[in-house]
């Protein structure tokens, strides 16, 4: 499909966006709808996007499977990280108000942090799936 | 107003759906749930609107667009090729 020159250029000019409103959703979760999850899922959307048009191939090249493994194994570790760090700060597990002296910054802090490693680790997994289920024929 | 503009927009979407079952060929097909994707976004919009808050309906509108193009190359791809992987058309696409 990479030498159909509407699919390209579209894809070239929408993948962005889908990109950028991930991270709107990643980062506005708070006041709209939205969350890690959502984002990571839109945000690998634009990858899988990448992935059809210019073969998986291309899309090994850009995001190796290699690192997409250390990327999940990172985002799993950033919330565990936050939950860890506040035990080690005298609260329990994931109390986030012991992030910072004032509650209510700790909470944004915790949720921040927690949500983007949510995002990091499902976008990372799904352009995972979609590489074992569209590049099983590759060689 | 806005329940006669849910409304027309509901007659469509049935109109469109009657096309995507009885539709003879796949182009019929795809035509008919794109543009089912397009009124459904529509309809999220006005749905906003109608319950009062449309800035929170119309990012949920904005990602049913972004993600149905996807879908729609995805299915696209498929019907052609058979296989989801390829980066060229025709030549490789027939040896899998």
């Amino acid at each position: 499909m990479r030498d159909n020159p509407v699919l390209r250029v579209v894809a070239k000019i929408i993948i962005p966006m889908i990109l950028l409103f991930a991270l709107y959703v990643q980062f506005h979760g708070d006041f709209g709808p939205g969350g890690g999850f959502q984002a990571g899922v839109i945000f690998a959307a634009g990858f899988i996007l990448y992935g059809l048009v210019f073969g998986t191939e291309a899309l090994r090249s850009a995001v190796p499977p290699g690192l997409l493994r250390w990327v999940i194994s990172l985002g799993l570790i950033l919330y565990t990280g936050v939950g860890i760090a506040t035990m080690l700060m005298g609260s329990d597990y994931l109390a986030y108000g012991a992030l910072a002296h004032d509650l209510i910054h700790g909470q944004h802090l915790g949720i921040f942090l927690v949500e983007l490693g949510v995002g990091v680790t499902v976008s990372a997994v799904m352009v995972t799936i979609f590489l074992a289920f569209a590049g099983r024929n590759d060689p | 107003m806005l329940t006669l503009t849910s409304i027309a927009l509901l007659v469509t979407m049935v109109l469109a759906l009657i096309r995507a079952i009885k539709g003879p060929t796949v182009y019929d097909r795809i035509l008919a749930s794109n543009t089912l994707g397009t009124k459904t976004v529509l309809m999220i919009a006005v749905l906003g609107f109608i319950v009062g808050e449309p800035e929170l309906y119309i990012d949920i509108a904005l990602m049913y667009a972004l993600i149905g193009f996807i879908g729609t190359v995805a299915v696209l791809k498929v019907s052609e090729f058979g296989d989801l992987g390829q980066a060229q058309s025709t030549s490789d696409g027939e040896k899998s």
